[in-house]
């Protein structure tokens, strides 16, 4: 099944939801979600599966799986990032800056780099659409993949420990990262031998 | 009418109190409130003003009923005041009747009122309820009363661009833009951004994309989303036939995000390759994956289009699947699954598999985890194939090896479950959660094999440790439906409705066995007991899905004016549309698929035991008679205390095991049965339309309720599905069935209207012209 990231819309939000339900222990209500994309349509990124690409033409037509994750035929959620803008009239710092509600990418969908490329694509967008200057997040301090993607994957800083900070008692991580619109392109990240010019003949 | 000079406002002693008792009602000071509205009313008991204020503070203090009274009460006295209409207007909004407070909101308007906020509240109402042509109006009003603000142009383009005035839309986002260019500060410029964007979508959906694509470059300086940008551009120039102008936009796109797989394949479209030999097209993913090294998009969809037996098939196959074996990465046989609809292709990958199962094998150096994650991979592949034997033989082994790999149990369970051992998949399952307690997602699945092995307790205990406990609540049952988990709450009702249906069917069977003994023993009746727990439960359950939807549906109401002064008025249309196909989510169709087995069960039994009722009126062996029932022991009453703090789905649950809710299906609907679950059903003859369940369910319904045409449309509708999607005119045996099954119904039904029947003949005979060579030949064609 190939994967795709893009943008998430209000189409994903229940599917997105139902990600969250799985893979998380902070859960939010669907409203919350539509606030989000209501709120800043391009800072927040889904992955899904695009199995229609390969259409058979003997098989019979199949109704949508009545599978939670599903939002079309072949299409499923297996990742998404919820990102926002500091909204808090109380926030200290009036910056303006970005925060990162929740990611979480499904299991059985790990180890393909999916967390990191929604992370690259939210920050590049919170970046571009809204000027946000950095971007912080909470992590829990057990969490070593997560901590792992943030700190050398994507170049956070901890900022500050905060005590008790998760519903279960356990510490969070605040950490931040300071935004560079030119050095963000997602594109660009991947240490490619040769660049696209834009302008050559692909097909030559 | 003489009302208001009965009742003139503002005037007397009652209305100073009235207006005190208003402003501590705006301050939810609703029991002093009360107070000075009861002094009121006992002075003078039709003051209407008062009347409607009380009803209103009940709605929250006291009953709906109650509340529901005085309103009435107050707007029958008065129907003309605008005082009394706009509360009446925000009573009705409180209690989620939108129609009703659109009503009232807008005779206070027409009746005097000077408080130009209700106009927007109005408007509110009219979106809710779709009443676009009456919203266009309150919005224009608005904004003529309060022009100095952006967010009420917007919302009047909103409400031109709902009428589908597209013109309209645009010249009211191009004047508020006009007025504004000199004034724009630093914080305006996202909406501005926006609403910029949202005028030039107007323009493309009117169909217009080369004024779209020059409007838009006039504006792209003040252009934030630069995403949106390229992605509008991109679109307008193929449309508009540039493709090679295009193809350069799509490339800046790749430089973006090159995860994206729409973004190659339109790519493609634009170089038009598909016309192209397949050598060109590898040529130039070979380009892009040497950009994007790191995407999988330009790895994997060479293998979507390079046919199998190409010399490069094998080589491009083993580049792609080897090294995530190598890596270890958990979705290596998902994402090549797709291929495998080409059988070519599958028998390709597996002599790629097994060869290098073997190299590796024979290949000390190797690494361990390379061989389990083949292992793994296999264990897949087989299971594809049904050949469980094979699949249980490489998963086994990988286990043994390494035992400690969660990954590893999902596909055991998952081969167990393809047995139908769903007890021994569940522990599996449970095994691999017990190796890793932090991850919710093994919970997750560890809960919904729970389910499937009807084993709700486990379940639900199982995913609790994830789940927010009250205080004195036993589990996490009421969170997970606070926190919308409609997979566990789906998951839970179709379990219960498993486990009802087994006790029944076991009961039957009983019944068959011993028919001479017409006493009841207890085990019968615990037996009943239970059939109707599990029953109500699992339409407890359903229903929680159902309402879930309402709140969904609802959860836009406070969308409709944020996002006009957010300035997010894009995203607000996609709202919209979604709201209004809500329905066609799967899973709306899965719990309608759950819903109406049960209800058409209950309709059953009810017609069965008319028929014999009918035929045998003495012989009490039919229907129970409950009253029979023991009184129940104390600690019975107990047990069933305790198990009701397990099942409920909220604080102080009236109805904790749907006990309520099943009676209400079985003998309120009495006779009804299909008409309330045709209620439920109706929106997906709107909004799934497209779904084969929709009309599958339609037909059921409407052959019961004997409506023979629409039953005959349903069918057609069914083959319509069938025949769009791959574009030809196959013939299912699933048609030919329910076409001579409507025929048959039709024709042995004494009560059916000729005229009736004679149009359903003629209209299947149109619509399946086999039928005229008669019903087996008719068959013979209507074979898969």
């Amino acid at each position: 099944m190939g994967i795709t990231i893009r943008k998430a819309t209000i189409n994903d939000i229940q599917a997105m939801q139902n990600a969250n339900l799985h893979n998380l222990p902070e859960n939010y209500l669907l409203k919350y979600y539509m606030y989000h994309i209501l709120s800043w349509p391009q800072a927040s990124f889904v992955a899904t599966t695009y199995d229609e690409i390969v259409h058979d033409e003997d098989a019979p037509v199949e109704d949508p799986k009545g599978d939670t994750s599903y939002i079309n035929k072949g299409e499923k959620i297996v990742g998404y990032v919820l990102g926002k803008m500091e909204d808090d009239p109380e926030a200290e710092d009036k910056t303006p800056h970005g925060h990162i509600t929740s990611l979480s990418v499904m299991r059985t969908y790990r180890r393909m780099g999916i967390a990191e490329k929604l992370m690259r694509q939210a920050l590049y967008a919170m970046c571009e659409c809204f000027d946000a200057q950095y971007v912080s997040l909470h992590v829990r301090k057990s969490n070593r993949a997560a901590l792992h993607l943030y700190r050398d994957s994507l170049q956070f800083e901890v900022t500050s420990n905060e005590k008790s900070y998760y519903q279960d008692g356990e510490d969070a991580y605040a950490m931040k990262k300071v935004l560079k619109l030119d050095e963000l392109i997602p594109g660009l990240m991947q240490k490619a031998e040769e660049v696209d010019d834009l302008e050559s003949d692909l097909l030559a | 009418m003489s009302m208001r000079k009965a009742t003139p406002i503002l005037g007397s002693k009652e209305d100073i109190a009235f207006r005190e008792a208003l402003k501590l009602y705006d301050a939810k000071q609703y029991k002093k409130a009360l107070k000075l509205v009861d002094q009121n009313l006992k002075k003078n008991s039709n003051h209407p003003e008062s009347l409607t204020l009380k009803g209103c503070i009940i709605y929250f203090t006291g009953t709906k009923t109650e509340a529901d009274l005085y309103v009435r009460k107050g707007l029958a006295r008065s129907p003309t005041n605008h005082l009394v209409n706009h509360l009446a207007g925000i009573y009705f909004r409180n209690v989620e009747n939108y129609a009703e407070a659109a009503k009232w909101y807008k005779a206070a308007i027409d009746n005097g009122s000077q408080n130009k906020q209700i106009l927007r509240d109005l408007s509110t109402m009219q979106v809710q309820i779709r009443d676009y042509k009456n919203l266009k109006e309150s919005r224009q009003l608005y904004l003529e009363e309060q022009p100095g603000f952006r967010a009420n142009w917007t919302a009047s383009a909103v409400a031109q661009h709902l009428n589908k005035n597209y013109d309209g839309a645009v010249s009211t986002l191009s004047k508020i833009e006009g007025l504004i260019k000199e004034h724009l500060s630093e914080s305006d410029k996202v909406e501005h951004s926006e609403c910029l964007l949202y005028k030039n979508s107007i323009i493309s959906e009117a169909g217009n994309f080369g004024k779209a694509l020059s409007t838009l470059e006039a504006d792209e300086p003040e252009i934030k989303d630069k995403l949106s940008v390229l992605e509008y551009k991109a679109r307008y120039l193929m449309l508009l036939g540039k493709l090679e102008e295009a193809s350069k936009i799509y490339r800046i796109l790749l430089q973006r995000n090159p995860d994206n797989a729409g973004y190659y394949s339109l790519l493609e479209v634009c170089l038009d390759t598909a016309s192209k030999p397949v050598e060109i097209r590898l040529k130039l993913f070979s380009k892009l994956q040497k950009f994007y090294p790191r995407s999988d998009p330009p790895k994997f969809l060479p293998l979507t289009f390079v046919p199998a037996d190409h010399p490069k098939f094998i080589e491009l196959a083993k580049s792609y699947i080897l090294p995530q074996l190598e890596k270890g990465v958990p979705s290596s046989f998902i994402n090549i699954k797709p291929l495998y609809k080409d059988k070519l292709k599958l028998k390709a990958i597996e002599s790629i598999l097994l060869e290098f199962y073997n190299q590796k094998l024979n290949d000390k150096s190797v690494q361990p985890t390379i061989i389990v994650w083949t292992k793994y991979f296999l264990a897949q592949h087989y299971l594809y194939l049904n050949d469980l034997v094979t699949a249980d033989r490489y998963i086994d082994e990988a286990i043994t090896h390494s035992p400690t790999l969660v990954e590893l149990y999902i596909i055991k369970a998952r081969i167990l479950k393809h047995k139908g051992e769903f007890i021994q998949a569940s522990e599996v399952m449970n095994e691999g959660r017990e190796l890793d307690l932090q991850d919710r997602f093994i919970n997750s699945k560890a809960t919904k094999y729970y389910f499937r092995a009807n084993n709700v307790d486990k379940a639900i205990d199982t995913i609790s440790l994830f789940t927010k406990l009250e205080e004195d609540a036993v589990n996490g049952c009421k969170d997970l439906h606070l926190m919308q988990a409609s997979w566990v709450l789906i998951e839970s009702a179709e379990a219960y409705a498993r486990l009802y249906r087994e006790l029944e069917k076991a009961k039957l069977s009983n019944e068959d066995a011993d028919s001479e003994g017409a006493d009841e023993n207890e085990d019968d009746e615990d037996v009943d007991e239970k059939i109707e727990l599990y029953k109500g439960l699992a339409l407890k359950r359903f229903h929680a899905v159902l309402k879930l939807f309402e709140i969904f549906y609802n959860d836009q109401l406070d969308f409709h004016s944020y996002c006009m002064r957010r300035g997010t008025p894009r995203d607000y249309i996609e709202t919209i549309k979604w709201e209004d196909n809500l329905h066609s989510t799967p899973i709306y169709s899965r719990v309608m698929k759950g819903l109406s087995k049960i209800y058409l069960d209950i309709y059953e039994q009810q017609q069965a035991a008319k028929l014999k009722a009918a035929s045998a009126a003495s012989t009490s062996s039919g229907s129970k008679n409950k009253k029979n029932k023991k009184k129940k022991s104390k600690a019975q009453g107990k047990k069933r205390e305790e198990l009701a703090a397990k099942v409920a789905s909220e604080k102080e649950d009236q109805d904790p095991f749907g006990t309520t809710l099943l009676n209400n299906v079985v003998s309120n609907g009495n006779g009804k049965v299909l008409d309330n679950l045709f209620e439920l059903f109706k929106p997906l003859l709107v909004e799934a339309k497209d779904n084969r369940f929709t009309w599958e369910l339609a037909f059921e319904l409407y052959v019961r309720q004997s409506k023979y045409v629409l039953a005959m449309q349903a069918i057609k509708n069914l083959n319509s599905v069938y025949t769009n999607y791959n574009g030809d005119n196959k013939k299912y045996k699933q048609i030919g069935d329910m076409v001579l099954r409507l025929k048959e119904t039709t024709k042995n039904d004494p009560e059916a209207n000729v005229a009736i029947v004679k149009v359903v003949e003629k209209g299947l005979a149109t619509a399946f012209p086999d039928l005229t060579k008669g019903d087996e030949e008719f068959m013979q064609a209507y074979i898969d």
